[in-house]
Protein backbone atom coordinates (compact mmCIF):
# COMPACT_ATOMS: atom_id res chain seq x y z
CA UNK A 1 0.00 0.00 0.00
CA UNK A 2 2.66 2.50 0.98
CA UNK A 3 4.80 1.90 -2.09
CA UNK A 4 1.87 2.53 -4.39
CA UNK A 5 1.09 5.66 -2.46
CA UNK A 6 4.59 6.91 -3.16
CA UNK A 7 3.94 6.45 -6.86
CA UNK A 8 0.68 8.35 -6.65
CA UNK A 9 2.32 11.14 -4.70
CA UNK A 10 4.91 12.03 -7.28
CA UNK A 11 7.21 14.87 -6.54
CA UNK A 12 4.95 17.86 -6.08
CA UNK A 13 5.58 21.57 -6.65
CA UNK A 14 8.14 23.20 -4.39
CA UNK A 15 7.81 26.99 -4.40
CA UNK A 16 11.39 27.43 -3.20
CA UNK A 17 12.70 25.65 -6.24
CA UNK A 18 10.25 26.83 -8.86
CA UNK A 19 8.83 25.00 -11.85
CA UNK A 20 9.97 21.45 -12.30
CA UNK A 21 10.63 20.14 -15.74
CA UNK A 22 9.45 16.61 -16.36
CA UNK A 23 12.64 14.80 -15.36
CA UNK A 24 12.18 11.51 -13.51
CA UNK A 25 8.44 11.46 -14.03
CA UNK A 26 8.92 10.93 -17.79
CA UNK A 27 9.02 7.17 -17.52
CA UNK A 28 5.94 6.98 -15.38
CA UNK A 29 3.95 9.29 -17.61
CA UNK A 30 5.09 7.48 -20.72
CA UNK A 31 3.01 4.48 -19.67
CA UNK A 32 -0.61 4.70 -20.69
CA UNK A 33 -2.98 6.77 -18.67
CA UNK A 34 -5.20 3.78 -18.05
CA UNK A 35 -2.52 1.77 -16.32
CA UNK A 36 -1.80 4.74 -14.11
CA UNK A 37 -5.48 4.98 -13.32
CA UNK A 38 -5.40 1.37 -12.26
CA UNK A 39 -2.55 2.14 -9.95
CA UNK A 40 -4.38 5.12 -8.53
CA UNK A 41 -7.41 3.09 -7.65
CA UNK A 42 -5.40 0.13 -6.39
CA UNK A 43 -3.71 2.26 -3.80
CA UNK A 44 -7.13 3.28 -2.55
CA UNK A 45 -5.35 5.89 -0.56
CA UNK A 46 -6.33 9.34 0.48
CA UNK A 47 -4.02 10.98 -1.99
CA UNK A 48 -5.98 9.79 -4.99
CA UNK A 49 -9.49 9.94 -3.67
CA UNK A 50 -10.36 13.62 -3.48
CA UNK A 51 -9.37 14.28 -7.08
CA UNK A 52 -11.34 11.27 -8.24
CA UNK A 53 -14.55 12.47 -6.71
CA UNK A 54 -17.10 14.19 -8.83
CA UNK A 55 -18.07 17.73 -7.88
CA UNK A 56 -21.29 17.58 -9.81
CA UNK A 57 -22.91 14.50 -8.37
CA UNK A 58 -26.28 14.42 -6.67
CA UNK A 59 -26.45 16.38 -3.47
CA UNK A 60 -26.44 14.66 -0.13
CA UNK A 61 -28.76 15.89 2.62
CA UNK A 62 -28.33 15.63 6.34
CA UNK A 63 -30.60 16.65 9.16
CA UNK A 64 -30.70 20.33 10.01
CA UNK A 65 -30.34 19.49 13.66
CA UNK A 66 -26.92 17.91 13.06
CA UNK A 67 -25.73 21.18 11.61
CA UNK A 68 -27.22 23.07 14.53
CA UNK A 69 -25.68 20.83 17.17
CA UNK A 70 -22.30 21.18 15.51
CA UNK A 71 -22.71 24.90 15.24
CA UNK A 72 -23.75 25.16 18.87
CA UNK A 73 -20.54 23.48 19.93
CA UNK A 74 -18.51 25.73 17.68
CA UNK A 75 -20.07 28.80 19.23
CA UNK A 76 -19.35 27.51 22.74
CA UNK A 77 -15.77 26.81 21.82
CA UNK A 78 -15.27 30.21 20.18
CA UNK A 79 -16.90 31.79 23.20
CA UNK A 80 -14.45 30.06 25.51
CA UNK A 81 -11.58 31.59 23.59
CA UNK A 82 -13.01 35.07 23.34
CA UNK A 83 -13.36 37.95 25.71
CA UNK A 84 -16.65 39.50 24.92
CA UNK A 85 -19.17 39.40 22.12
CA UNK A 86 -17.02 41.36 19.65
CA UNK A 87 -14.22 38.81 19.72
CA UNK A 88 -16.68 35.97 19.53
CA UNK A 89 -18.33 37.42 16.46
CA UNK A 90 -14.97 38.08 14.93
CA UNK A 91 -13.96 34.43 15.41
CA UNK A 92 -17.18 33.22 13.90
CA UNK A 93 -16.74 35.64 11.03
CA UNK A 94 -13.26 34.20 10.37
CA UNK A 95 -14.56 30.65 10.33
CA UNK A 96 -17.20 31.66 7.82
CA UNK A 97 -14.75 33.65 5.73
CA UNK A 98 -12.65 30.69 4.62
CA UNK A 99 -15.82 28.80 3.79
CA UNK A 100 -17.00 31.70 1.64
CA UNK A 101 -13.85 31.62 -0.46
CA UNK A 102 -14.24 27.94 -1.15
CA UNK A 103 -17.96 28.09 -1.69
CA UNK A 104 -17.70 30.82 -4.31
CA UNK A 105 -15.43 28.70 -6.48
CA UNK A 106 -17.50 25.56 -5.95
CA UNK A 107 -20.87 27.13 -6.71
CA UNK A 108 -19.57 29.02 -9.73
CA UNK A 109 -17.98 25.90 -11.12
CA UNK A 110 -21.20 23.99 -10.80
CA UNK A 111 -23.29 26.72 -12.35
CA UNK A 112 -20.98 27.22 -15.24
CA UNK A 113 -20.56 23.59 -16.09
CA UNK A 114 -23.98 22.30 -15.07
CA UNK A 115 -24.89 21.64 -18.64
CA UNK A 116 -22.07 19.13 -18.95
CA UNK A 117 -19.72 20.70 -21.41
CA UNK A 118 -18.89 24.31 -21.49
CA UNK A 119 -20.39 25.44 -24.74
CA UNK A 120 -19.03 28.26 -26.77
CA UNK A 121 -19.56 31.51 -24.95
CA UNK A 122 -22.26 32.85 -27.23
CA UNK A 123 -24.54 29.89 -26.71
CA UNK A 124 -24.29 29.50 -22.98
CA UNK A 125 -26.24 32.04 -21.02
CA UNK A 126 -24.71 31.15 -17.70
CA UNK A 127 -22.49 34.01 -16.66
CA UNK A 128 -18.98 32.95 -16.01
CA UNK A 129 -17.63 35.47 -13.60
CA UNK A 130 -19.44 38.30 -11.92
CA UNK A 131 -18.01 41.70 -12.79
CA UNK A 132 -20.72 44.01 -11.50
CA UNK A 133 -21.86 44.68 -7.96
CA UNK A 134 -25.48 43.87 -8.61
CA UNK A 135 -24.53 40.62 -10.33
CA UNK A 136 -22.42 39.33 -7.47
CA UNK A 137 -25.10 40.32 -4.96
CA UNK A 138 -27.77 38.52 -6.93
CA UNK A 139 -25.50 35.53 -7.17
CA UNK A 140 -25.22 35.51 -3.38
CA UNK A 141 -28.92 36.15 -2.90
CA UNK A 142 -29.95 33.25 -5.06
CA UNK A 143 -27.29 30.66 -5.88
CA UNK A 144 -25.32 30.86 -2.67
CA UNK A 145 -28.27 31.07 -0.32
CA UNK A 146 -30.00 28.28 -2.16
CA UNK A 147 -26.93 26.07 -2.12
CA UNK A 148 -26.27 26.59 1.56
CA UNK A 149 -29.77 26.87 3.00
CA UNK A 150 -32.08 25.44 0.37
CA UNK A 151 -33.87 28.72 -0.19
CA UNK A 152 -33.20 32.14 -1.62
CA UNK A 153 -32.59 35.12 0.63
CA UNK A 154 -35.68 37.21 1.12
CA UNK A 155 -34.62 40.67 0.06
CA UNK A 156 -31.78 42.52 -1.62
CA UNK A 157 -31.74 46.28 -1.27
CA UNK A 158 -29.50 49.22 -1.87
CA UNK A 159 -29.22 51.74 0.91
CA UNK A 160 -30.86 55.09 0.32
CA UNK A 161 -28.30 56.94 2.41
CA UNK A 162 -24.93 55.43 1.60
CA UNK A 163 -23.67 54.83 -1.94
CA UNK A 164 -21.57 51.86 -0.96
CA UNK A 165 -24.12 50.06 1.22
CA UNK A 166 -26.41 47.18 0.34
CA UNK A 167 -28.54 44.89 2.48
CA UNK A 168 -29.51 41.24 2.19
CA UNK A 169 -32.37 40.14 4.40
CA UNK A 170 -33.11 36.65 5.61
CA UNK A 171 -36.39 36.36 7.47
CA UNK A 172 -35.60 33.00 8.99
CA UNK A 173 -31.91 32.12 9.03
CA UNK A 174 -31.76 28.36 9.04
CA UNK A 175 -29.09 27.82 11.64
CA UNK A 176 -30.69 30.23 14.09
CA UNK A 177 -33.78 28.08 14.32
CA UNK A 178 -32.47 25.49 16.71
CA UNK A 179 -29.36 26.92 18.16
CA UNK A 180 -28.98 26.44 21.88
CA UNK A 181 -26.68 29.16 23.13
CA UNK A 182 -27.52 32.02 25.53
CA UNK A 183 -30.69 33.57 24.22
CA UNK A 184 -29.45 37.14 24.00
CA UNK A 185 -26.72 36.23 21.57
CA UNK A 186 -28.17 33.45 19.55
CA UNK A 187 -29.23 35.23 16.40
CA UNK A 188 -26.17 37.39 16.21
CA UNK A 189 -23.80 34.47 16.58
CA UNK A 190 -25.15 32.41 13.75
CA UNK A 191 -25.47 35.47 11.62
CA UNK A 192 -21.87 36.54 12.24
CA UNK A 193 -20.83 33.22 10.79
CA UNK A 194 -22.98 33.70 7.70
CA UNK A 195 -21.76 37.29 7.39
CA UNK A 196 -18.25 35.84 7.30
CA UNK A 197 -19.23 33.54 4.46
CA UNK A 198 -20.63 36.47 2.48
CA UNK A 199 -17.55 38.54 3.19
CA UNK A 200 -15.28 35.71 2.04
CA UNK A 201 -17.20 35.45 -1.21
CA UNK A 202 -17.13 39.17 -1.89
CA UNK A 203 -13.47 39.64 -1.02
CA UNK A 204 -12.32 36.75 -3.15
CA UNK A 205 -14.38 37.94 -6.11
CA UNK A 206 -12.57 41.28 -5.79
CA UNK A 207 -15.62 43.09 -4.42
CA UNK A 208 -13.94 43.88 -1.14
CA UNK A 209 -16.46 44.67 1.56
CA UNK A 210 -17.27 44.57 5.22
CA UNK A 211 -20.28 42.49 6.08
CA UNK A 212 -22.06 42.59 9.40
CA UNK A 213 -25.25 40.99 10.63
CA UNK A 214 -28.03 42.73 12.50
CA UNK A 215 -31.13 41.42 14.14
CA UNK A 216 -34.36 43.16 13.14
CA UNK A 217 -37.14 41.15 14.75
CA UNK A 218 -40.65 42.06 13.83
CA UNK A 219 -44.04 40.54 14.61
CA UNK A 220 -44.19 37.17 12.92
CA UNK A 221 -40.50 37.27 12.05
CA UNK A 222 -38.66 37.11 15.34
CA UNK A 223 -35.43 35.90 13.76
CA UNK A 224 -35.28 38.31 10.86
CA UNK A 225 -31.67 39.19 10.13
CA UNK A 226 -30.23 41.84 7.84
CA UNK A 227 -26.72 41.48 6.45
CA UNK A 228 -25.29 44.91 5.84
CA UNK A 229 -22.64 45.07 3.14
CA UNK A 230 -20.33 48.04 2.94
CA UNK A 231 -18.20 47.97 -0.17
CA UNK A 232 -14.73 49.49 -0.21
CA UNK A 233 -14.47 52.82 -2.01
CA UNK A 234 -12.25 51.41 -4.71
CA UNK A 235 -14.92 48.90 -5.66
CA UNK A 236 -17.50 51.63 -6.06
CA UNK A 237 -15.03 53.71 -8.06
CA UNK A 238 -14.23 50.82 -10.36
CA UNK A 239 -17.90 50.14 -10.92
CA UNK A 240 -18.70 53.72 -11.80
CA UNK A 241 -15.66 54.07 -14.06
CA UNK A 242 -16.41 50.96 -16.00
CA UNK A 243 -20.14 50.71 -16.07
CA UNK A 244 -21.71 54.07 -15.69
CA UNK A 245 -22.03 56.38 -18.61
CA UNK B 1 -36.33 -6.55 13.26
CA UNK B 2 -33.91 -5.09 10.75
CA UNK B 3 -36.66 -4.49 8.25
CA UNK B 4 -38.82 -2.62 10.68
CA UNK B 5 -35.88 -0.46 11.69
CA UNK B 6 -35.27 0.34 8.07
CA UNK B 7 -38.92 1.23 7.53
CA UNK B 8 -38.88 3.37 10.61
CA UNK B 9 -35.79 5.25 9.58
CA UNK B 10 -37.00 5.70 6.00
CA UNK B 11 -40.23 7.12 7.26
CA UNK B 12 -38.45 9.36 9.72
CA UNK B 13 -36.13 10.64 7.08
CA UNK B 14 -38.90 11.32 4.63
CA UNK B 15 -41.44 12.86 6.92
CA UNK B 16 -40.06 14.04 10.18
CA UNK B 17 -36.53 15.25 9.72
CA UNK B 18 -35.87 18.75 8.53
CA UNK B 19 -33.12 18.48 5.98
CA UNK B 20 -30.30 20.68 4.78
CA UNK B 21 -27.62 20.26 2.17
CA UNK B 22 -24.65 18.51 3.74
CA UNK B 23 -22.09 20.79 2.15
CA UNK B 24 -22.42 23.57 4.67
CA UNK B 25 -22.04 20.91 7.36
CA UNK B 26 -18.95 19.44 5.72
CA UNK B 27 -17.34 22.82 5.18
CA UNK B 28 -18.19 24.00 8.69
CA UNK B 29 -16.75 20.87 10.29
CA UNK B 30 -13.65 21.23 8.12
CA UNK B 31 -13.23 24.83 9.14
CA UNK B 32 -13.51 23.75 12.77
CA UNK B 33 -10.91 20.98 12.52
CA UNK B 34 -8.47 23.20 10.64
CA UNK B 35 -8.87 25.97 13.21
CA UNK B 36 -8.43 23.53 16.09
CA UNK B 37 -5.22 22.26 14.51
CA UNK B 38 -3.90 25.79 14.25
CA UNK B 39 -4.99 26.76 17.77
CA UNK B 40 -3.50 23.61 19.28
CA UNK B 41 -0.27 23.87 17.29
CA UNK B 42 -0.92 20.73 15.33
CA UNK B 43 -0.82 18.60 18.43
CA UNK B 44 -3.10 15.99 16.94
CA UNK B 45 -3.62 14.09 20.16
CA UNK B 46 -5.12 17.23 21.65
CA UNK B 47 -7.17 17.90 18.55
CA UNK B 48 -8.60 14.38 18.76
CA UNK B 49 -9.43 14.94 22.43
CA UNK B 50 -11.12 18.27 21.71
CA UNK B 51 -13.19 16.81 18.92
CA UNK B 52 -14.25 13.98 21.19
CA UNK B 53 -15.27 16.38 23.93
CA UNK B 54 -17.37 18.43 21.53
CA UNK B 55 -18.95 15.27 20.21
CA UNK B 56 -19.72 14.16 23.74
CA UNK B 57 -21.67 17.36 24.43
CA UNK B 58 -23.54 16.90 21.19
CA UNK B 59 -24.31 13.28 22.01
CA UNK B 60 -25.87 14.20 25.34
CA UNK B 61 -28.33 16.55 23.66
CA UNK B 62 -28.99 14.63 20.48
CA UNK B 63 -30.42 11.64 22.35
CA UNK B 64 -33.42 13.67 23.44
CA UNK B 65 -34.34 14.44 19.88
CA UNK B 66 -33.74 10.83 18.95
CA UNK B 67 -36.23 9.50 21.45
CA UNK B 68 -38.72 12.24 20.74
CA UNK B 69 -38.73 11.40 17.05
CA UNK B 70 -38.51 7.64 17.16
CA UNK B 71 -40.51 6.48 20.17
CA UNK B 72 -38.32 3.42 20.34
CA UNK B 73 -38.25 1.46 23.55
CA UNK B 74 -35.26 0.15 25.41
CA UNK B 75 -32.86 -2.05 23.54
CA UNK B 76 -32.72 -5.49 25.10
CA UNK B 77 -29.27 -6.44 23.92
CA UNK B 78 -26.10 -4.68 22.91
CA UNK B 79 -26.60 -6.12 19.44
CA UNK B 80 -29.90 -4.32 19.22
CA UNK B 81 -28.19 -1.15 20.30
CA UNK B 82 -25.73 -1.54 17.46
CA UNK B 83 -28.52 -1.99 14.96
CA UNK B 84 -30.49 0.97 16.20
CA UNK B 85 -27.45 3.23 16.26
CA UNK B 86 -26.51 2.34 12.72
CA UNK B 87 -29.89 2.04 11.02
CA UNK B 88 -31.82 4.73 12.84
CA UNK B 89 -29.37 7.02 14.60
CA UNK B 90 -26.89 7.54 11.80
CA UNK B 91 -29.67 7.61 9.23
CA UNK B 92 -31.63 10.21 11.08
CA UNK B 93 -28.78 12.61 11.66
CA UNK B 94 -26.29 12.00 8.91
CA UNK B 95 -28.38 10.20 6.31
CA UNK B 96 -25.87 7.38 6.06
CA UNK B 97 -26.22 3.81 7.26
CA UNK B 98 -22.91 2.30 8.36
CA UNK B 99 -22.48 -1.43 8.22
CA UNK B 100 -22.50 -3.20 11.57
CA UNK B 101 -19.74 -5.76 11.83
CA UNK B 102 -18.05 -7.75 14.51
CA UNK B 103 -21.06 -7.72 16.81
CA UNK B 104 -21.28 -9.50 20.10
CA UNK B 105 -22.61 -8.64 23.51
CA UNK B 106 -19.60 -6.55 24.37
CA UNK B 107 -18.72 -4.70 21.19
CA UNK B 108 -19.51 -3.82 17.64
CA UNK B 109 -17.90 -1.96 14.80
CA UNK B 110 -19.42 0.53 12.41
CA UNK B 111 -17.99 0.69 8.92
CA UNK B 112 -18.80 3.92 7.17
CA UNK B 113 -18.92 3.70 3.39
CA UNK B 114 -19.83 7.33 3.23
CA UNK B 115 -18.76 9.98 5.68
CA UNK B 116 -20.35 13.40 5.23
CA UNK B 117 -17.86 14.91 7.65
CA UNK B 118 -14.90 14.08 5.46
CA UNK B 119 -15.95 14.90 1.92
CA UNK B 120 -13.10 16.35 -0.15
CA UNK B 121 -10.71 16.30 2.77
CA UNK B 122 -7.02 15.67 2.26
CA UNK B 123 -4.97 15.42 5.42
CA UNK B 124 -1.94 17.71 5.65
CA UNK B 125 1.28 16.27 4.38
CA UNK B 126 3.30 16.93 7.51
CA UNK B 127 4.19 13.31 8.21
CA UNK B 128 2.20 13.34 11.45
CA UNK B 129 -1.43 13.77 10.47
CA UNK B 130 -1.66 10.43 8.73
CA UNK B 131 -0.58 8.64 11.86
CA UNK B 132 -2.09 10.77 14.59
CA UNK B 133 -5.20 12.65 13.53
CA UNK B 134 -8.62 11.04 13.59
CA UNK B 135 -10.42 13.61 11.49
CA UNK B 136 -13.94 12.47 12.33
CA UNK B 137 -13.28 12.00 16.02
CA UNK B 138 -16.36 14.04 16.90
CA UNK B 139 -18.36 10.88 16.10
CA UNK B 140 -16.53 9.03 18.85
CA UNK B 141 -17.71 11.62 21.35
CA UNK B 142 -21.26 11.62 20.04
CA UNK B 143 -21.54 7.87 20.51
CA UNK B 144 -20.11 7.99 23.99
CA UNK B 145 -22.38 10.81 25.07
CA UNK B 146 -25.49 9.43 23.49
CA UNK B 147 -25.00 5.91 24.84
CA UNK B 148 -24.23 7.24 28.29
CA UNK B 149 -27.66 8.81 28.32
CA UNK B 150 -29.13 5.34 27.91
CA UNK B 151 -27.09 3.96 30.74
CA UNK B 152 -24.37 2.39 28.63
CA UNK B 153 -20.81 3.37 29.34
CA UNK B 154 -18.76 2.63 26.27
CA UNK B 155 -15.33 3.13 24.84
CA UNK B 156 -15.41 4.25 21.25
CA UNK B 157 -12.49 4.80 18.93
CA UNK B 158 -11.53 4.79 15.30
CA UNK B 159 -9.71 1.76 14.05
CA UNK B 160 -9.13 2.92 10.50
CA UNK B 161 -9.94 5.87 8.27
CA UNK B 162 -9.85 6.20 4.48
CA UNK B 163 -8.38 9.67 4.95
CA UNK B 164 -5.31 7.97 6.32
CA UNK B 165 -5.04 5.71 3.34
CA UNK B 166 -6.82 2.76 4.94
CA UNK B 167 -9.32 0.71 3.00
CA UNK B 168 -12.25 1.51 5.23
CA UNK B 169 -13.41 3.88 7.91
CA UNK B 170 -14.16 1.81 10.98
CA UNK B 171 -15.36 2.91 14.39
CA UNK B 172 -15.25 0.41 17.21
CA UNK B 173 -17.57 0.58 20.20
CA UNK B 174 -16.83 -1.47 23.32
CA UNK B 175 -19.15 -1.81 26.25
CA UNK B 176 -17.49 -0.96 29.55
CA UNK B 177 -20.44 -1.35 31.84
CA UNK B 178 -24.15 -0.90 32.13
CA UNK B 179 -24.72 2.05 34.41
CA UNK B 180 -27.06 1.82 37.34
CA UNK B 181 -30.63 2.66 36.46
CA UNK B 182 -31.30 5.97 38.07
CA UNK B 183 -34.22 7.11 35.99
CA UNK B 184 -35.47 4.79 33.30
CA UNK B 185 -35.08 6.48 29.95
CA UNK B 186 -38.31 7.32 28.23
CA UNK B 187 -40.42 7.14 31.33
CA UNK B 188 -41.16 9.99 33.65
CA UNK C 1 6.42 22.69 -28.29
CA UNK C 2 7.03 23.73 -24.74
CA UNK C 3 4.78 25.10 -22.09
CA UNK C 4 5.19 27.03 -18.89
CA UNK C 5 2.10 26.85 -16.74
CA UNK C 6 1.55 28.93 -13.64
CA UNK C 7 -1.34 29.37 -11.23
CA UNK C 8 -1.23 32.80 -9.64
CA UNK C 9 -3.04 33.75 -6.45
CA UNK C 10 -4.65 37.04 -5.58
CA UNK C 11 -1.44 38.53 -4.25
CA UNK C 12 0.37 37.95 -7.54
CA UNK C 13 2.00 34.96 -5.88
CA UNK C 14 2.53 31.77 -7.87
CA UNK C 15 0.77 28.90 -6.13
CA UNK C 16 1.83 26.33 -8.67
CA UNK C 17 4.26 26.21 -11.56
CA UNK C 18 5.09 23.63 -14.16
CA UNK C 19 7.31 23.44 -17.20
CA UNK C 20 6.40 20.73 -19.58
CA UNK C 21 6.91 19.74 -23.17
CA UNK C 22 4.41 18.18 -25.47
CA UNK C 23 3.83 14.46 -25.78
CA UNK C 24 2.30 14.84 -29.20
CA UNK C 25 4.28 13.97 -32.32
CA UNK C 26 6.41 11.58 -30.30
CA UNK C 27 7.53 14.23 -27.89
CA UNK C 28 8.65 12.87 -24.55
CA UNK C 29 7.30 15.63 -22.37
CA UNK C 30 10.60 17.38 -21.82
CA UNK C 31 10.30 21.11 -22.24
CA UNK C 32 12.74 22.65 -24.65
CA UNK C 33 12.99 26.22 -23.54
CA UNK C 34 16.29 27.87 -24.35
CA UNK C 35 18.09 28.84 -21.13
CA UNK C 36 17.38 32.55 -21.54
CA UNK C 37 13.70 31.84 -21.90
CA UNK C 38 13.65 29.58 -18.88
CA UNK C 39 14.76 32.43 -16.69
CA UNK C 40 12.38 34.87 -18.29
CA UNK C 41 9.24 32.74 -18.21
CA UNK C 42 8.04 33.78 -14.75
CA UNK C 43 8.68 37.44 -15.57
CA UNK C 44 6.80 37.29 -18.84
CA UNK C 45 3.86 35.74 -17.12
CA UNK C 46 4.07 38.22 -14.30
CA UNK C 47 3.94 41.22 -16.56
CA UNK C 48 1.04 39.67 -18.42
CA UNK C 49 -0.87 39.77 -15.14
CA UNK C 50 -1.40 43.49 -15.53
CA UNK C 51 -3.14 42.87 -18.81
CA UNK C 52 -5.27 40.19 -17.22
CA UNK C 53 -6.42 42.57 -14.55
CA UNK C 54 -7.49 45.06 -17.19
CA UNK C 55 -9.21 42.57 -19.42
CA UNK C 56 -11.05 40.71 -16.67
CA UNK C 57 -13.37 43.61 -15.97
CA UNK C 58 -14.31 44.04 -19.61
CA UNK C 59 -14.83 40.37 -20.28
CA UNK C 60 -16.88 38.18 -17.97
CA UNK C 61 -15.65 34.92 -19.47
CA UNK C 62 -13.38 32.67 -17.51
CA UNK C 63 -11.16 31.87 -20.48
CA UNK C 64 -9.54 35.05 -21.72
CA UNK C 65 -7.63 33.38 -24.54
CA UNK C 66 -4.34 34.87 -25.65
CA UNK C 67 -3.74 38.16 -23.96
CA UNK C 68 -0.08 38.85 -24.59
CA UNK C 69 2.84 37.74 -26.71
CA UNK C 70 6.59 37.86 -26.44
CA UNK C 71 8.96 37.01 -29.25
CA UNK C 72 6.86 34.22 -30.70
CA UNK C 73 5.61 32.97 -27.38
CA UNK C 74 2.04 33.61 -26.40
CA UNK C 75 0.46 33.99 -23.02
CA UNK C 76 -3.04 32.63 -22.54
CA UNK C 77 -5.03 33.27 -19.43
CA UNK C 78 -8.03 31.95 -17.50
CA UNK C 79 -9.44 33.62 -14.40
CA UNK C 80 -11.55 31.74 -11.89
CA UNK C 81 -14.49 33.41 -10.13
CA UNK C 82 -12.28 33.64 -7.05
CA UNK C 83 -9.63 35.45 -9.06
CA UNK C 84 -6.99 32.79 -9.25
CA UNK C 85 -5.26 33.13 -12.58
CA UNK C 86 -4.13 30.24 -14.71
CA UNK C 87 -1.43 31.42 -17.10
CA UNK C 88 0.08 29.42 -19.90
CA UNK C 89 3.13 30.46 -21.88
CA UNK C 90 3.18 28.58 -25.16
CA UNK C 91 4.70 28.72 -28.57
CA UNK C 92 1.91 27.16 -30.61
CA UNK C 93 -1.58 28.36 -31.16
CA UNK C 94 -4.10 25.85 -29.74
CA UNK C 95 -7.00 27.82 -28.37
CA UNK C 96 -9.51 25.02 -27.95
CA UNK C 97 -7.27 22.46 -26.31
CA UNK C 98 -5.83 25.09 -24.00
CA UNK C 99 -9.37 25.99 -23.02
CA UNK C 100 -10.15 22.35 -22.20
CA UNK C 101 -6.93 22.13 -20.24
CA UNK C 102 -7.82 25.18 -18.17
CA UNK C 103 -11.33 23.91 -17.49
CA UNK C 104 -9.99 20.65 -16.12
CA UNK C 105 -7.41 22.49 -14.05
CA UNK C 106 -10.25 24.56 -12.62
CA UNK C 107 -12.01 21.37 -11.54
CA UNK C 108 -8.79 20.08 -9.98
CA UNK C 109 -8.18 23.38 -8.23
CA UNK C 110 -11.64 23.51 -6.68
CA UNK C 111 -11.20 20.01 -5.29
CA UNK C 112 -7.89 21.08 -3.75
CA UNK C 113 -9.45 24.24 -2.39
CA UNK C 114 -12.28 22.35 -0.70
CA UNK C 115 -9.93 20.54 1.63
CA UNK C 116 -10.02 22.30 4.99
CA UNK C 117 -6.27 21.99 5.34
CA UNK C 118 -5.56 23.93 2.19
CA UNK C 119 -5.61 27.66 2.74
CA UNK C 120 -6.41 30.04 -0.04
CA UNK C 121 -3.34 31.54 -1.78
CA UNK C 122 -1.11 28.82 -0.39
CA UNK C 123 1.33 27.00 -2.69
CA UNK C 124 -0.03 23.70 -3.84
CA UNK C 125 2.68 21.24 -2.96
CA UNK C 126 0.59 18.09 -3.14
CA UNK C 127 2.24 15.35 -5.14
CA UNK C 128 -1.02 13.96 -6.42
CA UNK C 129 -2.10 17.38 -7.64
CA UNK C 130 1.15 17.72 -9.51
CA UNK C 131 0.70 14.29 -11.04
CA UNK C 132 -2.81 15.11 -12.18
CA UNK C 133 -1.72 18.37 -13.78
CA UNK C 134 0.99 16.56 -15.67
CA UNK C 135 -1.53 14.01 -16.89
CA UNK C 136 -3.80 16.79 -18.06
CA UNK C 137 -0.93 18.47 -19.83
CA UNK C 138 -0.15 15.22 -21.53
CA UNK C 139 -3.75 14.91 -22.61
CA UNK C 140 -4.35 18.38 -23.94
CA UNK C 141 -1.11 20.14 -24.69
Amino acid sequence: MSSSRLLVSGVGYDPAVGPQSTGPQVQQLATSTSSLKRQFSASGGAHSSIFDKNLHRAKHDISLSSLCYLFGEIVSWCDSKSRGVQQLESRLNNLGYSIGIKYLELTSLRENFASGNISSSSKSHATKREVRILEILQFINSSVWKGLFGKMADKLEKSQDLANQYMITDNLPLISKYISVPKEFQHLNCAAFVAGIVEGILDSAYFQANVSAHSFPEPGLPLKTVFVINFDDKVIKRESMRFER
Amino acid sequence: MSKSLKTLSDDLWKNRVEKVNSELFTLTYGSLVAQLCRDLNYNYAEVNAHLEKMGYNIGLRLVEEFFAQTNLGRCQTFRETAEVVAKVGFRMFLNVVPQVVGVDEKQFSLVLDENPLAEFVELPDDGKAFKELWYSNVLVGVLKGALEMVQLEVNAFFVSDVLRGDDTTELKVKLVQVLKDEIPVGED
Amino acid sequence: MSYYFAMIGTKDNPIYELEIGTYKQSGDGTPKFPTEMKELNPFIVHSALDIVEEVQWKNNQLYLKTIDSFYGYQVSAYVTPGNVKFMLLHDVKAEESIRQFFIEINDLYVKMLLSPFYNFNESIKSGSFDMRVRLLAKKYL
